[in-house]
């Protein structure tokens, strides 16, 4: 028999008992559509905070937390100089940044306001290579001009109004720009408890600029950026040893970020990067999404028993009609295959619609379930994080329709088999 | 054509451990030559049907050989049974045996479908034989828009449209009145006669019986051969 011929003869057939069909259908439509739209939230949380980790601004980061000379640990501020100039000229890296923070209680003074802080000291050329923006002001050209974060105005508060927010009430901090202020920098050097006290130094800086506000609303920057070459000065005025330094590897682009991270590693360098982070996860929610197709599977094997029911009924029904087929000369494999091409036919019909309807299903739900989640919050809005609850790349629907015309063919195949076992002389005795 | 040799058969009625053992055939032999046409006569119960099952090769035989043009049939496999049936027989069945839920004209081309044949071949062919037949004004018919002579007209299309040169039939006219029985066996000479085709043709109706080059009786499980052919 001819394909075409094939596929009109189950049409045929599938035509005759409409409401049956068409109910099994819907029941491997159900099933399937169960399946996509329960795995689908597990790609959608994935999607979610894979855009998250990768919406920080420092993806393109790769920290260097030291590096081992085959026994020994050497801390990131002992890596000499000139291997950081090798990492700055691998291929990719943009910058590589050298940050230290001073070993003491930082106080910041500016009139009668100040705030505690911390101090940066950075290479400001570099920074500003690796993505180091402003929101005002312009970067210090002179060792005694710094960069203060973007939330210093905010946080620097008189007696009266520190009072004020301990009570739980609005401040208002500093008003006006700090461009241009002059600002004392307290520093008192961290001593153990019970320890003797020590006696703090302080200096006096220029703000030139202000730095952009941190990707994240939930992040606070009120610190200070100063030249790395107060590092030494610092820690001499104070008697302090060479504090941890913070290595970070800057890449252009993100895709950019596994190849050096791998590179640094094979170099016995200890360094992370989004790409651990994301490795990390990656792991978890392929588990996880495996376990809800696992769920999801258990619905479509619920339907696959309707898939049964019909096709044993179908092949009940047609004894008579295979019996005369085969009188007549049809093969036995000839019948098995048109069973299981309906049984099949059900299961694609089935899934098609399925994969149409979960796609529906998918896009009510990123639209309502953040309405619902935010009303229930009392919050207008997500703040900024756009959450994904339920993604369907194509390949769930490829791994959704193989599942499901699998079962459906597989549930078609005994009762396909009992129809090349029905025996002619029996059939043909069957009234019609 | 066809040779049948000491065949016997018997059936096991009753359950398992307390089965009964009827025999039906007792050792046939039945020769038939191209282009003739024989008829089976007998008793209900006689056992003429399971004869007719057995040189289909619906059924296998106890002992005994069954010869359809030099090929031992019980020798083949299923699939091969089905293959063989297709190329050499064509059949005729009392109840006309019919798909209800195809058409007269998709009915005759349906062991053409089975066969594979292209569909433009295919509905020449269909086409040629209704005309033959005397079809073609209920072509589009399905079978219970049908009287019985033209249902069994649509079944011997059918039997026909592969060209198989041996038509075997339970009963023809066994399901029509005597005006459309007289239709069909002319037709069946007519067919017999130009296409020189083989009929085998079980009855156990003597006026059927008459069409027949050769006629037989089965009685007690072993074939008597009756009279020469009368005039129609
Ligand atoms: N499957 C079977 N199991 C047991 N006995 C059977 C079976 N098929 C037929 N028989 C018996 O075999 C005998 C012959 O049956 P068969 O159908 O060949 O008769 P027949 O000559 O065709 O009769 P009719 O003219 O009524 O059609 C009968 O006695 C019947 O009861
Ligand atoms: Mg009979």
């Amino acid at each position: 028999m001819q394909f075409k011929d094939q596929i009109d003869f189950i049409r045929q057939h599938m035509k005759r008992n409409k409401l049956r069909v068409a109910t099994t259908i819907l029941a491997a439509t159900m099933g399937c559509a169960f399946l996509i739209v329960l795995a689908s939230v597990g790609f959608g949380l994935h999607q979610t905070i894979t855009d998250d980790v990768l919406d920080n601004n420092m993806v393109t980061q790769i920290e260097v937390a030291g590096k081992s000379d085959g026994e020994a640990e050497i801390p990131p501020a002992d890596i000499p100089d000139a291997e950081l100039q090798q990492i700055k000229e691998m291929a990719h890296v943009i910058a590589v940044v050298e940050r230290n923070k001073p070993e003491a209680e930082t106080e910041i003074v500016i009139g009668n306001r100040s705030t505690y802080s911390q101090v940066v000291l950075s290479s400001m050329e570099e920074e500003q290579k690796a993505g180091f923006a402003l929101s005002e002001g312009k970067m210090p050209t002179k060792a005694e001009e710094v960069v203060v974060g973007y939330h210093m105005a905010e946080r620097l508060l008189t007696e009266a109004e520190m009072e004020k927010e301990a009570n739980g009430e609005e401040v208002d901090g500093f008003a006006g720009s700090l461009i241009g202020q002059t600002v004392e920098v307290e520093l008192t050097p961290f001593t153990a408890e019970g320890g003797e006290a020590v006696e703090s130094s302080t200096w006096e800086f220029v703000v030139t600029g202000v730095a952009k506000e941190p990707a994240k609303d939930w992040m606070t920057d009120a610190g200070i950026y100063a030249d790395s070459s107060w590092g030494p000065i610092f820690n001499e005025e104070m008697g302090l040893e060479k504090g941890y330094e913070n290595i970070l590897v800057y890449a252009d682009e993100l895709q950019n970020v596994g190849g050096i991270t791998d590179a640094l590693k094979e170099d016995e360098y200890y360094v992370y990067s989004v790409t651990e982070e994301l490795g990390t996860m990656n792991v978890f929610f392929t588990a996880l999404k495996a376990g809800l197709i696992f769920v999801g599977t258990i619905a479509v094997l619920i339907a696959s028993i309707g898939i049964f029911n019909t096709m044993t009924m179908a092949v009940t029904e047609r004894t008579r009609e295979i019996g005369v087929m085969k009188a007549i000369g049809a093969q036995p494999k000839l019948i098995r295959k048109l069973f299981l091409m309906e049984s099949a036919a059900i299961g694609l019909i089935g899934t098609a619609l399925a994969v149409a309807i979960s796609y529906g299903i998918s896009i009510l739900a990123n639209w309502l379930v953040p309405i619902i989640i935010l009303s229930s919050l009392g919050e207008e809005d997500a703040g900024g994080i756009s959450i994904v609850i339920s993604t369907i790349p194509w390949q769930l629907v490829v791994i959704a329709s193989a599942i499901s015309i699998g079962v459906a063919m597989v549930s078609g195949w005994r009762p396909a088999r009992k129809a090349t076992q029905i025996d002619i002389i029996q059939a043909l005795r069957q009234e019609m | 054509m066809i040779k049948i040799k000491d065949l016997q058969h018997h059936f096991k009625i009753g359950k398992k451990g307390n089965e009964r053992h009827v025999p039906v055939l007792k050792g046939v032999t039945l020769e038939v030559g191209k282009g003739e046409i024989v008829a089976i006569l007998g008793k209900s119960g006689s056992g003429k049907s399971t004869l007719l099952h057995i040189l289909a090769g619906f059924m296998s035989p106890e002992t005994g050989s069954v010869m359809v043009n030099g090929q031992e049939t019980a020798a083949l496999k299923e699939s091969e049974q089905a293959s063989f049936r297709l190329e050499n027989f064509g059949f005729i069945f009392q109840n006309f045996q019919l798909m209800p839920g195809l058409s007269a004209f998709e009915n005759i081309e349906l062991p053409l479908k089975i066969k594979g044949m292209a569909e433009a071949e295919r509905k020449m062919k269909v086409q040629k034989l209704l005309e033959k037949v005397g079809l073609e004004e209920v072509a589009s018919h399905y079978p219970n828009e049908l009287s019985g002579g033209q249902q069994q007209r649509v079944s011997i299309a059918r039997a026909l449209i592969t060209d198989a040169p041996i038509i075997l039939a339970d009963e023809p006219t066994g399901s029509l009145d005597s005006e459309t029985e007289k239709e069909i066996l002319l037709l069946i000479q007519s067919l017999n006669k130009k296409l020189g085709l083989t009929f085998v043709i079980i009855t156990h109706d003597e006026e059927v019986a008459a069409v027949a080059d050769r006629q037989y009786h089965l009685h007690d499980g072993e074939l008597v051969k009756g009279e020469q052919r009368h005039a129609v």
